[in-house]
């Protein structure tokens, strides 16, 4: 039963019988990702100086990391049900990253055990948005919503000086760089052993196993879950616990990458990340999820931002761009549902 | 209901209680007539705004593009009376945008059928974007005294502000529970189904509510707009998150079907009591967004809390 819950709705399965070779093509969103990436690559190495360089692919690789774990972390939540999303994301980013912060630049701990507390915060504030959500009942937009005020503010606390002023903390020593400025045979190291480990172990983890298969169901219907006997209640607590943990993964390699830690790092990347899930194909009301798709989106946004700016857009528009993008994925969504039926 | 009645006395006594520890905190200050009337000015444009956000609600549905419209009305209004439009025309120009910003939320909500969280969370970005076209990331200062006189001026000492804001919250309490257009609302948060088949045009009314939502963050941008004297770019960013904290403290449930506006109203003075108590006794204005976050999951889950027993 679960079988045929997990990758289609019955929409989906009645379409694929009816106009199966077209749906499949079009139906399969990393293929229409692709396209799309595929069009605006040429479009902007026709028409941006320097942007078919080795240096930019690079950075667009380096840039598309972090609002890309952000983003697959959103992905699993939304893909949870029951309304799922969270809006906190960019402010346990910022939280972990000021606590890492905090305790290498003015206790002078050690780097690792920094770097552990601050994923064990970043995990610990996903657990409580988990707690809040699933034993209080609160619907997950209000839940993550006052967080977000809760864990930034929080940020800024932590940040505060003996005057009461937030301050950053940017004398990392020149190790910490490490996750963030270097590189292995010329690719960033944060993409290949932080980005593109954590997407197969996601990817595998919600196609391969029973986690997933009871995510996804738990997503689809939540009443028919409990009654074949799945814990929706735990899926949930690690769905947002995971969030936390891949915001403070972010965190670790935002603050090495820009060599410094500030309370409102990510503060707005919340929109993006869903922005990056959605265009991805996670279905807003839960239920699908399609981990690669949610990566190939990540870079596709990136390299968009990097684009527009190199063609001398300003970069007051990524956000404007943004909603744009997800305006027409969700439109092409239903266009192609339609043609289908 | 009576959940309602008494979860607004709950509020409200929190609010009194507040108001003395307040007082005693500031040694008086606090609950002197200027400070009083200085909360309820910074309540205007919350209050104002909630309404929309209320039905909007009510209707399970929800919008974060209003800080947005907010800013664009304000930059927008700003920018053309610098450029020598009469102050009357430039409101009436604000709150035409106001509703067309709202009209196509509407029209992304109901005609492509986006989800509501989604497609003000794209408006929110495109609307944001436009406010720094409009300004080119400038300050607009020095907007005439009339543009600005609906957050500043004053009747009988009194600023227009609070009286325009006592005038909708009761207008609208009076739309929500008599008006057939209020109850339809009421009927769609409810049960969709029930409503489509007992006649309620949804469509309309969905157009309806977030085209009005438009036009009231208009109103809420012309009392901050005098309130502040300029307009910045970031104007209006996480005035969002005020007006959708305002409503749910207020007793407004996110699932939909249920909400009134005299709940709103009361979240909205909690909040701004709360904002200002805290400048007032010197405690650090850090800890503003804690408090707030804070208080939505306290208000949230005794809520809960309180229906459970009920169920029980």
């Amino acid at each position: 039963m679960i079988n045929s819950i997990k990758n289609s709705t019955v929409d989906d399965v009645k379409s694929l019988e009816k106009n199966k070779s077209i749906a499949l093509i079009f139906l399969n969103r990393k293929f229409l990702l692709l396209l799309l990436f595929i069009i605006i690559y040429a479009f902007f190495a026709v028409f941006a100086h320097n942007f078919n360089s080795f240096q930019n692919i690079e950075s667009i690789m380096i840039f598309s990391v972090e609002i890309g774990l952000l983003s697959l972390g959103e992905t699993l939540v939304i893909t949870s049900g029951f309304g799922g999303i969270d809006l906190s994301v960019g402010s346990m980013l910022g939280l972990s990253a000021i606590v890492i912060g905090e305790l290498i630049g003015r206790f002078g701990l050690n780097i690792w055990l920094a770097i552990i507390i601050g994923l064990l915060v970043g995990t610990g504030t996903g657990l409580f948005n988990g707690l809040m959500i699933v034993y209080a009942k609160i619907p997950p937009l209000l839940t993550t919503l006052a967080t977000m005020y809760l864990y930034s503010s929080l940020a800024l606390l932590v940040s505060m000086d003996q005057y009461g002023n937030a301050m950053p903390i940017s004398n990392f020593p020149s190790i910490y760089s490490i996750f963030g400025q270097s590189n292995i045979l010329g690719i960033p190291l944060q993409f290949i052993l932080f980005f593109i480990p954590i997407t197969i172990i996601l990817y595998i983890l919600v196609q391969k196993t029973i986690f997933g298969k009871h995510l996804l169901s738990t997503g689809t219907d939540e009443i028919v879950s409990k009654l074949s006997g799945i814990n929706v209640n735990k899926i949930r607590l690690w769905v947002y616990t995971i969030s936390g943990l891949l915001a403070a993964i972010a965190a670790l390699i935002e603050t090495s990458r820009i060599a410094s830690a500030r309370p409102d790092l990510g503060s707005n990347m919340n929109l993006e990340a869903i922005t990056i899930s959605v265009l991805g194909g996670t279905y807003i009301f839960g239920g699908t999820a399609d981990i690669i798709a949610v990566f190939i989106a990540s870079i596709l946004v990136t390299m968009l931002d990097n684009g527009l700016f190199l063609i001398g857009v300003n970069t007051i528009w990524q956000t404007g761009a943004l909603g744009f993008l997800l305006i027409g994925a969700l439109i092409l969504d239903l266009i192609i549902r339609k043609r289908s039926l | 209901m009576q959940l309602f009645k008494r979860r607004e006395s709950i509020i409200l006594f929190f609010i009194v209680a507040l108001i003395i520890i307040f007082s005693i905190v500031t040694s008086g200050r606090f609950a002197s007539y200027s400070n009083i009337i200085q909360i309820l000015v910074n309540a205007v444009p919350i209050i104002i705004s909630s309404i929309g956000m209320t039905m909007i609600i009510i209707t399970a549905g929800i919008d974060v593009s209003a800080g947005s419209i907010v800013g664009l009305v304000g930059m927008t209004v700003s920018v053309l009376s610098l450029q020598g439009i009469w102050s009357p025309y430039d409101w009436i120009i604000g709150l035409l945008l106001g509703g067309l910003l709202g009209f196509f939320n509407a029209l992304l909500i109901w005609n492509l059928k986006i989800a509501p969280i989604i497609a003000t969370l794209a408006t929110m970005g495109i609307y944001r974007s436009l406010v720094f076209t409009v300004s080119g990331g400038r300050w607009a200062i020095g907007m005439p005294t009339l543009l600005l006189w609906i957050g500043s001026g004053t009747i009988f000492n009194i600023p227009f502000s609070i009286f325009l804001m006592v005038a909708f919250v009761i207008y609208f309490i009076y739309f929500m529970s008599k008006r057939v257009t209020g109850r339809n609302i009421y009927a769609i948060g409810n049960n969709i189904e029930a409503a489509r088949t007992s006649g309620v045009s949804i469509g309309k009314t969905i157009f309806f509510i977030y085209t009005l939502a438009g036009v009231l963050y208009a109103v809420s941008a012309f009392a901050i707009l005098g309130r502040t004297g300029l307009a910045q770019s970031t104007m209006g960013t996480g005035f969002e998150l005020e007006v959708i904290a305002a409503v749910v403290i207020g007793g407004t449930n996110i699932l939909g079907g249920e909400g009134t506006i005299v709940g709103s109203l009361i979240g909205a003075l909690l909040v701004a009591v709360i904002e200002d108590g805290i400048v007032l006794s010197n405690i650090p204005p850090l800890l503003t967004d804690f408090v707030l976050g804070a208080l939505i999951l306290i208000a949230i889950s005794t809520d809960v809390i309180i229906k459970r027993r009920e169920i029980a």
